[in-house]
């Protein structure tokens, strides 16, 4: 029960709810109704799955078939084989978990350190505002991937852990300031003057009032911040700066590109491909419910 | 004055993060494997030099001498770097890292600075667009468009269209600055070869920045054009294209912000363009010198990427209140 | 955007026709002369009319209060005076005729750009920022000068410093200055000095006085007070506020849920509520000299868009005297002399 609910009598609160619950019902029907939304939601559930599930259903070292390397589409193998002949479908499901893994714990650092310091910057400007936001600038501000590259000298992160985590250190600057300027307006509201003055101390008040209302805010710009370090690490690989022990997406673009030189015939097209076609359909419906997610909570944003 | 006080604080501050990075590089040699400046002075002394031109060899290729007590390096190094001297480059023998820097810096730049100027000027125009007319069907395609080009990582963007244009359609060439079959100098045969080999490079970095403007252009657009004073404009009965001045000026705002960290990100697809287009900028530099652990090369590309990184979000900060005239006094 | 656009002819769905309230009760000689308006919004509800029927005169030469509570249409009214009702929103019946302009809805593009702020002139609350914040003041009055095709440019701005230094201001610093550079009162002063600068002979002033401190707000109604006596203005002022409406105003009407439920000269409105909305709210303040425990607040909260009873009267709910008749229809306008209000039980009880 969030204090901006308090002002109502019990009768009032009733109706509101009840017309807030209609309200809600029918902008969910609307959300869910655009074939769009629905494809995205199924294609990334599809790839959570295969990142899950997907590694269990391959022996532990796909077979190499020295025979029948850069083949086509075919029955066997229905998106063709790499440069040793094994199955390129096989290589993008296993590859997957790796991918989707270390974008996650990416996310988490970056949402967890990022949301921490956004929120206290914003709530207690004076005392710590303007030295945690110097420090988020100039994480910000730094280049990620030439930063990396270099770090990758002294420490090669190749297990998706590592990664995930030296991508979230570089990356919580952008939500840092996001959440700092989001919790600056939603501080002088009325709700949160009137739980302060109720006497709540400033963290139950950061946790019951204000995150509610930042949640969605975040969880918005959590869906469009995966591409982009699906992206990082994916090009990391495919530099080929990085050291790999298995197999994933930036490891075989890599592969397509320097070693098939896919970019200079037709060869191999399928192994270029497909691991490009993943990385843009999970960018697309990635885009696309945070399009929706935006115009659901975003009044400003609705068609009507 | 307060805003000069202010601006003086912002100068220190950059001041200050190029110190930290200059730091930080060196200690990042020092912490490199097998520390390359004493690998270096014992491949020296192996050749046959003697301890003191084994020293003085590696000092001037690495900015300080590995040896020393550890205050007197750190001295030497910054010392050197206030010169510009960023030592001397392990791949290519002797040739001084800021000469192979300088060389280099130019191709990533002038590629870049146009990707930049193409992606604002086409994305401000659709972000407009959409923005007005944001009701049609079109004005949601579009963005939806923006939005996933904005999402689609440089280096797709980069294999796609040399994949399709100069694989599959090969209107342009693979890769490389210019074509080796004409003569350098002013001629037309020449620019207009390394013209026609910037075309995709160039396209890349367009798209890439593109959809950026063009999202956040619409939503300041969007922003503005529900502030009070438009209506109040409109209700004064103020000209239309007044008004659209209004909205224009006060919707670029944002869009400075985004100026200074799109400076920085250029230098990140940088990284991956080179790379694919074959293009002898600071990007394919970072990348082949660690691929060829040639430390004293990366440390002085990186250090100039993560300094003209800085210096422009400083010039940015320092610019603000020009066109902000609510940031002036306070 | 608010451009003006021809009144549809579409009636609002879902919600009883409306009360014949063509106005006929009052007279054709008045400034600026609204008959039978209702605007309704499209909303995922339907056509909802915020402004149901509403018929009113602005006299030539006095103020008019228009007093409602947050909701109640009247800053919609004040909008479509100027025919600038805001998407998604229309215009579905009726007319405002001003005196020397005709249907100030039938009039698009240029017509209407130049009625607005030469003939009538909108002054926005003091919090709000109704000003470029990006360019100083004295630039943005140019712009409106040449926007309105005014010639002689220093005669304007001889105008409107003399209209600043009239209000206390020192008209120098001010027309050089920026918006943010500017206090609550200052800006509330500017915003009546760009309304008046082309010599508008209509002024809507919505909520002039919320947001400012009494003191800022005391010398703002009486340079309102002063501006109006000495250019012979008809003046609109809408508030919440029945205390501002009773210092300034020479006749106030009452609008609750759309409509127009009181209207008469202040005194009498004032002094002899007849509506019992209106006696809500004057119960509703603290006298000055009184024990707070007597005021009284109303029952309920207004309703909105969406929850405005679709028949009978829309006061119904909260009102202590409803009966089964204010269920059943609209009530109909009662006059007596030259107050009039719309209440079944008011009637009833004259009679």
């Amino acid at each position: 029960m969030t204090i901006s609910s308090l002002a109502l009598s019990p009768e009032q609160l009733h109706q509101a709810l009840q017309r807030s619950r209609q309200r809600s019902t029918r902008r969910w029907r609307l959300f869910v109704s655009t074939p769009g939304r629905i494809a995205a939601s199924v294609v990334i559930v599809a790839f959570t799955l295969m990142a899950i599930v997907g590694p269990y259903l391959y022996p532990k070292n796909l077979p190499i078939d020295t025979r029948n390397i850069y083949a086509g589409p075919s029955l066997a193998h229905p998106l063709g084989t790499d440069f040793e002949g094994t199955d390129v479908l096989a290589l993008l499901v296993t590859g997957s978990r790796y991918v989707l893994f270390a974008a996650a714990i990416a996310a988490v650092i970056t949402f967890g350190t990022g949301t921490v310091a956004g929120l206290t910057a914003g709530y207690y400007p004076r005392l710590a505002g303007s030295s945690i936001m110097r420090v988020a600038d100039f994480v910000l501000a730094v280049p990620g991937l030439p930063v990396l590259i270099v770090l990758l000298t002294i420490w090669q992160f190749g297990s998706p852990l590592a990664m995930g985590f030296v991508m979230g250190i570089f990356g919580w600057g952008g939500i840092a300031r996001a959440v700092r300027a989001q919790t600056l307006s939603l501080r002088e509201r009325g709700f949160v003057e009137a739980a302060r003055g109720l006497g709540l101390p400033g963290r139950r008040i950061i946790f019951t009032e204000l995150l509610p209302n930042l949640a969605p805010y975040i969880g918005m710009n959590l869906m469009l911040a995966l591409p982009a370090f699906i992206y990082t690490e994916v090009g990391l690989f495919f530099l080929g700066v990085v050291p790999y022990t298995t197999s994933n997406w930036g490891v075989m673009l890599n592969n397509a590109v320097f070693q098939a030189g896919a970019l200079t015939s037709t060869r191999a097209l399928s192994y270029l491909l497909s691991p490009l076609i993943c990385i843009l359909l999970i960018t697309i419906s990635l885009v696309t419910l945070a399009n929706a997610v935006d115009e659901f909570f975003n009044p400003r944003l609705r068609r009507i | 004055m307060n805003l000069a006080r202010k601006l003086a604080a912002k100068l220190v501050t950059g001041l200050v993060m190029i110190w930290v990075v200059a730091t930080a590089t060196f200690f990042l040699v020092l912490e490199m494997p097998g520390n390359p400046a004493l690998t270096q002075e014992a491949n020296d002394m192996q050749h046959g030099m003697s301890p003191q031109q084994a020293q003085a060899a590696t000092a001037a290729m690495f900015g300080f001498v590995p040896k020393q007590p550890f205050p007197d390096q750190y001295r030497h190094y910054l010392w050197q770097l206030l010169h510009f001297n960023l030592g001397v480059s392990i791949a290519e023998e002797g040739t001084p890292v800021s000469h192979i820097v300088a060389s280099a810096a130019p191709w990533t730049v002038i590629l870049a600075s146009f990707g930049i100027v193409f992606s604002f000027l086409i994305g401000v125009t659709l972000g407009i667009l959409t923005a007005i007319r944001r009701t049609t069907r079109l004005s949601d395609g579009l963005t939806l468009l923006g939005a996933i080009i904005n999402g689609v990582p440089v280096f797709v963007i980069a294999i796609l269209l040399s994949f399709v244009f100069a694989t599959v359609w090969a209107i342009f060439p693979q890769g490389g600055t210019v074509s080796v079959l004409e003569t350098p100098g002013w001629n037309a045969g020449y620019i207009g070869s390394i013209i026609i080999h910037a075309i995709l490079p160039v396209a890349c970095y367009t798209l890439a920045g593109l959809g950026a403007w063009q999202l956040t252009s619409k939503s300041s657009v969007i922003t503005v054009l529900g502030d009070d004073f438009i209506l109040a404009a409109e209700l004064r009965g103020l000209r239309p294209r007044t008004v659209a001045r209004y909205v224009a000026r006060n919707a670029m705002l944002p869009l400075f912000t985004i100026l200074a960290i799109s400076f920085g990100l250029m230098f990140s697809g940088a990284v991956f363009i080179e790379d694919v287009f074959n293009y002898p900028g600071l990007g394919q530099l970072l990348v082949n010198s660690i691929n060829n652990k040639d430390f004293p090369v990366l440390d002085g590309a990186f250090l100039l990427i993560i300094v003209a990184v800085i210096l422009a979000n400083i010039l940015a900060d320092l610019a603000y209140p020009l066109i902000d005239p609510r940031i002036r006094r306070s | 955007m608010a451009a003006g656009a021809k009144a549809a002819q579409s009636q609002p769905a879902q919600s009883q026709p409306a009360q014949s309230r063509t106005g006929e009760h009052l007279e054709g000689s008045a400034a600026v002369r609204v008959r039978d308006l209702t605007v309704a919004f499209r909303t995922p509800e339907g056509l909802l009319p915020a402004i149901s029927g509403v018929s009113i005169d602005l006299a030539r030469g006095q103020i008019t209060g228009l007093v409602g509570e947050s909701g109640s249409g009247k800053s919609t009214l004040a909008l479509t005076l100027l025919n600038a009702v805001p998407d998604p929103g229309q215009v579905t019946s009726g007319s405002v005729t001003v005196d020397g302009i005709g249907d100030v809805l039938a009039l698009q593009g240029k017509n209407l750009r130049r009625v607005r702020g030469a003939s009538i002139g909108y002054v926005f609350q003091a919090s709000q920022n109704s000003l470029n914040p990006l360019k100083p003041v004295g630039k943005q009055l140019l712009d409106l000068a040449r926007s309105h095709g005014v010639g002689d440019l220093r005669g304007l701005v001889r105008e409107a410093r003399s209209l600043l230094d009239d209000m206390g201001m020192n008209a120098e610093r001010v027309l050089a200055s920026y918006q943010h550079e500017l206090s609550g009162g200052m800006r509330q002063r500017v915003g009546i000095a760009f309304a008046l600068v082309l010599n508008a002979h209509v002024v809507i002033l919505d909520e002039p006085t919320t947001a400012l401190d009494m003191l800022t707000q005391s010398s703002v109604l009486e340079i309102i007070k002063k501006v109006h006596a000495r250019r012979h203005l008809t003046t609109l002022i809408i508030s919440h506020d029945l205390a501002v409406i009773g210092d300034l105003a020479d006749r106030v009407a009452v609008m609750y849920a759309g409509r127009i439920v009181e209207d008469g000269p202040t005194q009498q409105v004032l002094a002899s509520p007849r509506h019992p909305y209106t006696r809500g709210l004057l119960t509703a303040m603290p006298r000055i000299a009184g024990d707070i425990g007597e005021a009284r607040s109303l029952p309920g909260r207004p309703p909105d868009l969406s929850s405005i009873p679709r028949a009978g009267c829309v006061f119904r709910p909260r009102c202590p005297l409803a009966t089964e008749a204010c269920a059943a229809a609209e009530p109909p306008v009662t006059v007596t002399g030259e107050h009039l209000f719309a209440c079944f039980v008011a009637a009833k009880d004259l009679s």
